[in-house]
C-alpha cells in the first residue's frame, strides 16, 4: 500500500490517477487558443468534486483505472505515457463504445470550470456572483410594438 | 395560548394566504397564520455567491421530493407525466416563481358559455379587476400599459428591460403578424414600499437576493406583521377540527418542536395550494365528514389542472446578451390564447419568452445534448450558444377532468406522520393537441426571429407542475362545487378556501396574479359580510 492510499480520505486519487485525470480534463476542455481561458486541468476540478460530490470519487477512480488498463492492453504502456494523438483516440474509442463513460466527470468539469475567475471574465459575465452588482440590460425598442398596437384588441369580451 | 380563540386562522403563508391576511388585517380581528416552513434569508440565496448555479440546482430544487428540506412533504406523483413542484416557506412557491404575471382574460371565466366546455366561473373578470389592481399596487407590478390582448390596465411600475433578445423575438413575431408585448412582472423596477429595484441578477427562480422579486414573504408579510397579523412558522397543520354543528373549531398542528397543539378559531382559511389544500381537507375526517372535510360533493381533490408545459429553444448568430435579465420575464405572445376551433382544440395557450441559460447551465446542457463537444471545439461551441439562445415556454390551458385528482397516499407520510398526497393525472387529448400546436408555433416564431438552430423539448415537460389548480372548485351548486362564489365552503360555514384550488378552469397563463386577486376578492367578500358571515 502506498503512502497516498493510506491517507485516502484526504487524497482520494493516487499520483497515477491524478496524472491521468489531468490529461482527461485537458481533453474535455483544453485552453483556448487566445490564452484567455485556461485548460480544465488548470482548474481545481478534483477539489471541487471532493467538496461537492465526493460520493462520485469511487466511480471516477474506476474510470481512470479503466483507461489505464485499456492503454496497457491496446498499446502496452500506461495511459499517461501515450502520445497525445493516441490518448485522444483511446478516449474517443471508449466513449464511442460506452456513451456514459466519464459523463459525470465532464459535467463536474464544466460546472467547476464555469465558475473560475479567468473563465467568467473571458465570457463576459465578470469574476463575481450576480448579487449585488447585477447587470445592465437595454430596455428595448418599444416602437417595435407599433404593428401590435395598430391591430388592436384581440381578446374576447365576455 | 392553547385555549385562546383567534378570530381568523389562516393555514399557509404563500401567495394567497399572505394576500388574505393583508386584506383582513384592517378589520383589527385577531389573525394568526400557521406556516409549515420558516423565513427564507435572501442573504443566503445562491446568487450571493460564486457557486450559485450548483447551489441553486440542489438547495432550491423545484421538486420537494428531491429537495427534501425539513419543511417539505413528499408527494407521490408517479402516476402523472407532470411532477408536482412547490416550495414550503413563508412566501410559499413565490420564493421560486419566475414572477411572470399575466392576468386571466375575461373569456377564462366564461369557458362553458363561449366554448361549450368545462364550466363558467360564478364570478367574472370585472368582479376581480379591482383586486388585480389592488394586488399590483401592493406588491409592485412592472409592465407596459396598452396590451391589446387583455383589458386595459396600468401596471404601477415601468416594464422590465426586454434586452436585445426581446427585440429579436419581437421582430420575429412582427414578421408573422402575431401579438407580443412586454409581460407584466411581479418584479419592481423602481423602489417600492421600501424595497430596492431589480438589478437584473438573473436567477429569479432561485430566490431573489435583492428582494426585488415580489415573493409573498417580502411583498406582503412585512406589511401584515406591522398590521398585527401573527405568523407562526414551522407549524404544520394535521387537520381542521369541527363540531357537531358542522362548524370548524380550529386546527390541530405540530409546532417547531414537534409538539401536537390545537388552535381554536372562529374562522379557518385554507391557503395551501391546489395539492396541499385537498390533502389537508382529506386528512380532516370525522364522523360528520368521513370522506374529508367540506367534501360532501365528493369533489375535493378532483379536477386537478396543471398547465401542461412545452418548451422551444432558439439559437442565434448574433450576441444577444440573453444570459442577462430576469430569467422568466421578458415578453409574451398571446396570439393563440383565445379559442379557434380550426386549430383542432379548444381554448389556448400563452407563449412566455424567457432568458437564455447561464454559464454552467449552457455548458452542461451542451455536453448533455452533444452540442458542445469535448476538446478543441469546446470554446467555439460554447460561444455559439452562450448569450445567443432564447427560450419559449408554452403554457397550455388544462381543462378540468374529475379523474385528474389528489388523494391520500396509503403509505407515504411526511416527517410528522401525516399522510401525503398522491397524484393521479393523465394528459387529455385536447391538451396534447394544444401542446403540439404550441411547439410548432414556437418553432415558427424562432425561425421568423432568425434562429439558426431550433430545439423542441419533449413535452409536456415533467418538471413543470407549478400551477396547482381546481381541486376545491368554486360554484353556486353544492353538488358541483366545494366552495361558494365567495370562497366559503358549502358544507362548513366558517371555512374558507382562498388558493388556486377554487379555480373552476385554469386559464392559459401563470396563475399567481389571478390567485392573489381571487384571494383579495374573497377577503373583501368576508369583510362585507362580517355581520352575517355564517348565515
Amino acid at each position: 500500500m502506498t503512502q497516498t492510499q493510506i491517507i485516502g480520505t484526504d487524497n482520494p486519487l493516487n499520483d497515477d490517477h491524478r496524472r491521468i485525470l489531468a490529461i482527461v480534463l485537458d481533453l474535455i476542455v483544453p485552453a483556448s487558443e487566445d490564452g484567455q481561458r485556461p485548460s480544465a486541468a488548470d482548474v481545481d476540478v478534483l477539489g471541487y468534486i471532493r467538496e461537492t460530490e465526493g460520493h462520485t470519487l469511487d466511480g471516477l477512480r474506476a474510470e481512470l483505472d479503466q483507461l489505464d488498463a485499456e492503454a496497457f492492453e491496446s498499446q502496452g504502456e500506461a495511459f499517461a505515457s501515450l502520445d497525445p494523438a493516441t490518448r485522444q483516440a483511446l478516449v474517443d474509442a471508449v466513449r464511442e463504445r460506452e456513451p456514459h463513460f466519464m459523463r459525470t466527470l465532464a459535467m463536474q468539469t464544466v460546472t467547476c470550470y464555469y465558475r473560475d475567475d479567468r473563465v467568467l471574465e473571458a465570457i463576459g459575465v465578470g469574476a463575481r456572483p450576480p448579487f449585488p452588482e447585477g447587470y445592465e440590460v437595454p430596455s428595448g425598442d418599444l416602437s417595435l410594438l407599433e404593428p401590435v398596437r395598430r391591430r388592436g384588441q384581440i381578446y374576447r369580451e365576455a | 395560548m392553547a385555549d385562546e380563540v383567534v378570530d381568523v386562522l389562516i393555514v399557509g403563508a404563500g401567495a394567497s394566504g399572505a394576500a388574505v391576511a393583508w386584506s383582513l388585517a384592517e378589520t383589527r380581528m385577531r389573525i394568526v397564520c400557521l406556516e409549515q416552513g420558516g423565513w427564507m434569508n435572501p442573504a443566503e440565496y445562491p446568487s450571493n455567491g460564486r457557486d450559485w448555479e450548483r447551489r441553486a440546482a440542489k438547495e432550491m430544487q423545484v421538486s420537494p421530493n428531491l429537495r427534501k428540506r425539513p419543511a417539505d412533504y413528499p408527494i407521490n406523483d408517479d402516476d402523472s407525466p407532470i411532477a408536482i413542484l412547490n416550495f414550503n416557506a413563508v412566501g410559499g412557491s413565490t420564493i421560486l416563481y419566475s414572477a411572470h404575471f399575466p392576468r386571466f382574460h375575461p373569456s377564462d371565466f366564461r369557458v362553458k358559455s363561449l366554448d361549450g366546455v368545462a364550466d363558467d366561473w360564478p364570478i367574472d373578470y370585472a368582479t376581480l379587476e379591482p383586486f388585480f389592481a389592488e394586488n399590483d399596487n401592493n406588491i409592485g407590478v412592472a409592465g407596459l400599459a396598452g396590451d391589446p390582448a387583455v383589458p386595459a390596465h396600468r401596471p404601477p411600475l415601468p416594464h422590465l428591460p426586454m434586452g436585445r433578445m426581446g427585440e429579436t423575438m419581437g421582430r420575429g413575431f412582427n414578421k408573422l403578424g402575431w401579438h407580443w408585448w412586454p409581460s407584466d412582472s411581479a418584479i419592481i423596477t423602481r423602489p417600492h414600499n421600501g424595497r430596492g429595484q431589480c438589478l437584473n441578477l438573473g436567477p429569479c427562480n432561485t430566490g431573489c437576493a435583492q428582494g426585488a422579486k415580489s415573493s409573498a414573504d417580502i411583498a406582503y408579510w412585512p406589511m401584515n406583521e406591522r398590521a398585527g397579523v401573527e405568523l407562526r412558522t414551522h407549524c404544520r397543520v394535521r387537520e381542521i377540527t369541527v363540531d357537531n354543528r358542522d362548524m370548524a373549531t380550529g386546527v390541530t398542528y405540530f409546532d417547531a418542536d414537534g409538539n401536537e397543539r390545537h388552535q381554536r378559531a372562529e374562522v379557518v382559511v385554507v391557503a395551501c395550494n391546489g395539492v396541499g389544500t385537498p390533502r389537508l381537507l382529506l386528512n380532516s375526517t370525522s364522523a360528520r365528514f368521513p370522506n374529508g372535510l367540506a367534501n360532501r360533493s365528493g369533489l375535493v381533490g378532483r379536477n386537478l389542472m396543471l398547465h401542461p408545459w412545452g418548451a422551444v429553444a432558439g439559437y442565434f448568430d448574433e450576441p444577444l446578451g440573453s444570459n442577462f435579465g430576469p430569467q422568466g420575464c421578458c415578453i409574451l405572445s398571446q396570439e393563440f390564447y383565445e379559442t379557434d376551433t380550426s386549430r383542432g382544440f379548444v381554448r389556448g395557450y400563452n407563449m412566455q419568452i424567457t432568458r437564455g441559460g447561464p454559464p454552467v447551465g449552457t455548458a452542461r446542457g451542451g455536453i448533455a445534448h452533444g452540442t458542445i463537444p469535448w476538446g478543441a471545439g469546446h470554446h467555439d461551441a460554447f460561444d455559439r450558444l452562450f448569450g445567443r439562445n432564447i427560450h419559449l415556454g408554452i403554457c397550455c390551458e388544462d381543462l378540468p377532468e374529475e379523474h385528474n385528482r389528489v388523494t391520500l397516499d396509503p403509505e407515504l407520510t411526511d416527517s410528522n406522520g401525516i399522510p401525503s398526497p398522491k397524484i393521479s393525472y393523465t394528459l387529455s387529448e385536447n391538451s396534447r393537441r394544444m401542446l403540439d400546436h404550441g411547439l410548432a408555433r414556437g418553432a415558427e416564431a424562432m425561425e421568423a426571429a432568425g434562429a439558426w438552430k431550433i430545439q423542441k423539448a419533449p413535452s409536456p415537460i415533467r418538471m413543470a407542475g407549478w400551477h396547482l389548480l381546481g381541486t376545491a372548485r368554486m360554484g353556486t351548486d353544492p353538488e358541483r362545487s366545494v366552495v361558494n362564489e365567495w370562497g366559503r365552503s358549502h358544507d362548513v360555514r366558517n371555512l374558507f378556501i382562498v388558493d388556486g384550488s377554487v379555480f373552476v378552469t385554469s386559464g392559459g397563463v401563470n396563475p399567481t396574479t389571478t390567485i392573489q386577486a381571487v384571494a383579495l376578492y374573497i377577503a373583501d367578500s368576508m369583510k362585507r359580510r362580517l355581520a352575517e358571515l355564517f348565515d
